[in-house]
């Protein structure tokens, strides 16, 4: 077998049926979700779909109110604090505003997943020594472009160095699984189109990765997508390739990736 | 809604606060006793709390130990028992004033410092990111700021007493001439080291007060800038009026052993 295939033979994130209320107010609503190893997987839906809710149900940091929730092998409902912290080591996340320590500088911040838990090899976790961190936090910054940069405090960072910042922290412990929680807002178009090329590079660099995006802009979603899936009303409304998004007939779908005001979307 | 329905629900929000209090410093403590333990965080709030909180803490009992010398002074003077000033002040610092006024000075500075640092990670989601790390924000954040309170409140508490006494001895010897020998011999004779030593039972547990508030309420922070200044005028008020009243039932509780 291939790498590529064993890759593809893998299993990656899979949601089924997950529903969540918060009060009265019903924001999942059985959610099925395919996310295949080594693929970016896209979500879209207007703010206030429960896109974020769903990334961390993902990351466990919620628990569902029915439905189930796979990470490669493991049923994260059956799973203790401690047991789902162990799934959370191979998990890398980057925010929707970085969510960097500000108590920190960027080196540090880029260090800290190293300094609190090593680096995984196959017999597990091993601490690092100070140069073998340095060397790795130099690459990971190397690699977003922003080499020099690691004495900086992230408040001298603009919005797009601080998500950079943020995907080199996700990155140095080298996860099996990558969200994003919408990337690009607030960015302008070509800082925009920078951490997407970032983004699918980090994918095309690191095929055993399994990334999922959350997201409301099409365009970056035209870029980097291997699937979408479209939330709307606490469901997964569609779910197909970019092409097959581009040519729906789904009047819901086409009136979101158009942008328009008319439709059975109301404002 | 009317008044009782108004009523019913203020009480049921406020059980609710209370345990979800109870519930988050225990997770806290048991965090706090599982490795890793973490020195070096440890270290960096003592020093916050403690050696940061110096000048305001010197300054206050330098003040409360002159002040209360003059306030002595006025009363003992009228039936001529002067040379109890010392012993008087002592007490009065050692049991109470110390103990009551630190807190209070380190609620100000440091509850409302911890509440608005936790509550502005908690609004930028940086303690979402401690979790996505597999990190346990409650070990990490919370418990070296509880253990550092417990340890560095009651430290300045003696500093406090130390510095409140010399303030009165310059106020009392110094300036209203009142016989040295018999305001040293008044203290030793009057404060005993039980006075001390509750006084420091005090201290820690207002430490371990206005910590835990301030994390809390920081911890459970929401809604952006409105949320962090919210959380840390909570944090001060809720602290301070806990440190006052749970200073009666300490009292209730050291005073007899300290009799005894």
């Amino acid at each position: 077998m291939r790498a590529t295939d064993e890759v593809a033979a893998a299993p990656g994130i899979h949601v089924q049926g997950i529903k969540k209320s918060f009060g009265t107010q019903v924001v999942l609503d059985g959610v099925d979700l395919e996310v295949p190893r080594g693929h970016i997987t896209v979500v879209i839906g207007r703010s206030g779909t429960g896109k974020s809710v769903l990334l961390k149900h993902v990351m466990g940091l919620l628990r569902p109110d029915a439905g189930t929730i796979r990470v490669g092998d493991d049923d994260l409902a059956t799973l203790g604090p401690r047991a789902l912290r162990q799934v959370r080591f191979r998990f890398g996340m980057v925010f929707q505003h970085a969510a960097l320590f500000d108590s920190m500088d960027v080196y540090e911040n880029v260090a800290f997943p190293l300094r609190e838990h090593g680096f995984k090899t196959a017999a597990g976790q091993r601490k690092m020594r100070e140069p073998e961190i340095k060397a790795r936090v130099e690459e990971m910054l190397g690699a977003v472009g922003l080499t020099g940069v690691g004495a900086k405090g992230v408040s001298e960072l603009s919005g797009g160095m601080r998500k950079r910042v943020g995907l080199a922290r996700a990155l140095v412990r080298d996860p099996e699984f990558l969200l994003y929680d919408e990337p690009t807002t607030g960015l302008d178009p070509i800082m925009t189109a920078q951490i997407d090329n970032l983004i699918r590079g980090t994918q095309d660099r690191n095929p055993g990765i399994t990334s999922l995006v959350i997201s409301h802009d099409m365009a970056a979603t035209f870029r980097i997508a291997d699937h979408v899936a479209m939330l709307y009303e606490g469901r997964v409304r569609l779910y197909g390739t970019p092409e097959e998004f581009r040519h729906t007939d789904d009047p819901v779908v086409r009136q979101f990736v158009e942008g328009r005001l008319d439709g059975p979307i109301t404002v | 809604m009317n008044p009782v329905s108004a009523l019913g629900h203020s009480i049921i929000a406020w059980v609710e606060a209370f345990g979800g209090y109870l519930q988050f410093v225990g997770r806290a403590g048991v965090s706090g006793l599982l490795p890793p333990y973490r020195t070096r965080l440890l270290l960096k709030h003592m020093h916050f709390v403690g050696v940061q909180s110096l000048t305001i803490v010197i300054i206050t009992g330098l003040f409360t130990g002159m002040v209360f010398a003059i306030q002595a002074e006025i009363g003992f003077s009228q039936f001529g028992a002067n040379g109890l000033i010392g012993g008087i002040v002592a007490l009065s610092l050692t049991r109470e004033l110390s103990p009551v006024l630190t807190a209070l000075m380190v609620n100000g500075r440091v509850g409302s410092s911890m509440a608005a640092e936790l509550g502005t990670m908690r609004v930028t989601e940086q303690i979402d990111a401690l979790e996505s790390m597999a990190i346990d924000p409650l070990q990490y954040l919370v418990a070296p700021r509880l253990l550092a309170a417990v340890i560095m409140v009651p430290a300045l508490n003696m500093i406090f007493n130390l510095i409140g006494l010399a303030g009165c001895w310059y106020v009392a010897v110094k300036q209203l001439r009142v016989p040295e020998g018999g305001f040293w011999d008044r203290i030793w004779w009057y404060v005993d080291a039980d006075d001390i030593v509750g006084g420091c039972i005090k201290a820690a547990v207002f430490g371990f007060i206005l910590a835990s508030v301030g994390c809390y309420q920081g911890f459970t922070t929401r809604g952006g800038a409105e949320g962090v200044g919210r959380a840390t005028t909570t944090a001060v008020v809720v602290a301070g009026v806990l440190i006052l009243t749970g200073d009666y039932f300490l009292t209730r509780i050291l005073a007899p052993l300290s009799v005894g």
